[in-house]
């Protein structure tokens, strides 16, 4: 990695930290409340973040200036255990 | 411009503001990729973990970790984009808590914790080790985490967030009814 890639990486990555934070993804009871219903600041997070991102990503693709990332593969068994296992971790610990 | 610096040193932001942050990086990541034509640069945080074992072991084991089919084809060891923004990401958390001025180290999370788990700091310990287990092994089964892949994957429709997602609110909701029973 170049020193530019990691100048860039720490500045996008402060981003992703700082809206989870604001958002207040980094207290348990959010993240638990989600599982129960009480509190979908969980999805309302994620929500807008696809739909922002999916709206830049395409516009710029559609431009020609962006290439479309590699989207994760899809392994239906190895992606449905995963998010099981994924599920109970996260909703008993709230990280 | 007050205002704004007011909004942004509020405790709590609204989850569609905070979430729009997220979507700006995310379409940034992607420009950043095609600038450097690396498809490796992504978003996610789960992977990091993988490759900062990966680099460890490679220290000590270089031959182990040449043969290892998973550091071949899944995940580089070392210092990957991922373990940078990683680092980024605790920085950004605490900046986000410094800017609001709550920022303070704790020992236990909030109230609800010791309403469902009771005052114990050893059960908190233990327990968030366990569930740390599991959600990075779940997230190493499944190909990413909530950001690496239910995001970054979701944006893209990609067929396995969505799976990811079904598997993990199924467990999630179970787990919560679990723990909280009654008062679920």
């Amino acid at each position: 990695m170049s020193v530019a890639q990691i100048i860039i990486a720490l500045v996008l990555g402060i981003g992703f930290g700082f809206a989870l934070q604001k958002a207040g993804l980094t207290q348990y009871h959010k993240i638990v409340n989600v599982f129960r219903f009480t509190d979908l600041a969980v999805l309302k997070f994620m929500m807008t973040a696809l739909i922002v991102a999916m709206a830049g990503l395409f516009s710029l693709n559609g431009l020609g200036l962006i290439d479309l990332p590699v989207p994760p593969q899809t392994h239906i068994v190895g992606n449905l255990l995963g998010g099981l296992v994924f599920g109970v971790g996260m909703s008993l610990v709230g990280i | 411009m007050k205002q704004i610096i007011g909004y942004i040193r509020k405790d709590q932001w609204s989850p569609y503001v905070a979430g729009s942050l997220l979507g700006l990086v995310a379409v940034l990541i992607a420009v950043v990729s095609t600038v450097f034509r690396d498809p490796s640069i992504a978003l996610g945080a789960s992977g990091a973990f993988e490759s900062i074992l990966g680099g460890l072991t490679q220290l000590v084991s270089p031959d182990w970790i040449a043969k290892n089919l998973y550091f071949k084809a899944v995940r580089l060891p070392g210092l990957t984009w991922e373990v940078v923004m990683l680092f980024g990401i605790f920085v950004g958390g605490a900046l986000g808590a410094i800017s609001s001025r709550t920022w303070k180290l704790r020992w236990m999370p909030d109230k609800q914790w010791a309403e469902a788990f009771g005052q114990s700091r050893v059960t908190r310990w233990v327990l968030v080790f366990l569930g740390a287990i599991l959600l990075e092994y779940g997230a190493g089964m499944a190909g990413g985490c909530t950001s690496g892949l239910a995001i970054w994957g979701g944006l893209q429709l990609a067929p396995a967030a969505f799976v990811f997602m079904g598997g993990m609110f199924a467990t999630g909701i179970l787990t919560a009814l679990l723990v909280y029973r009654r008062r679920y």
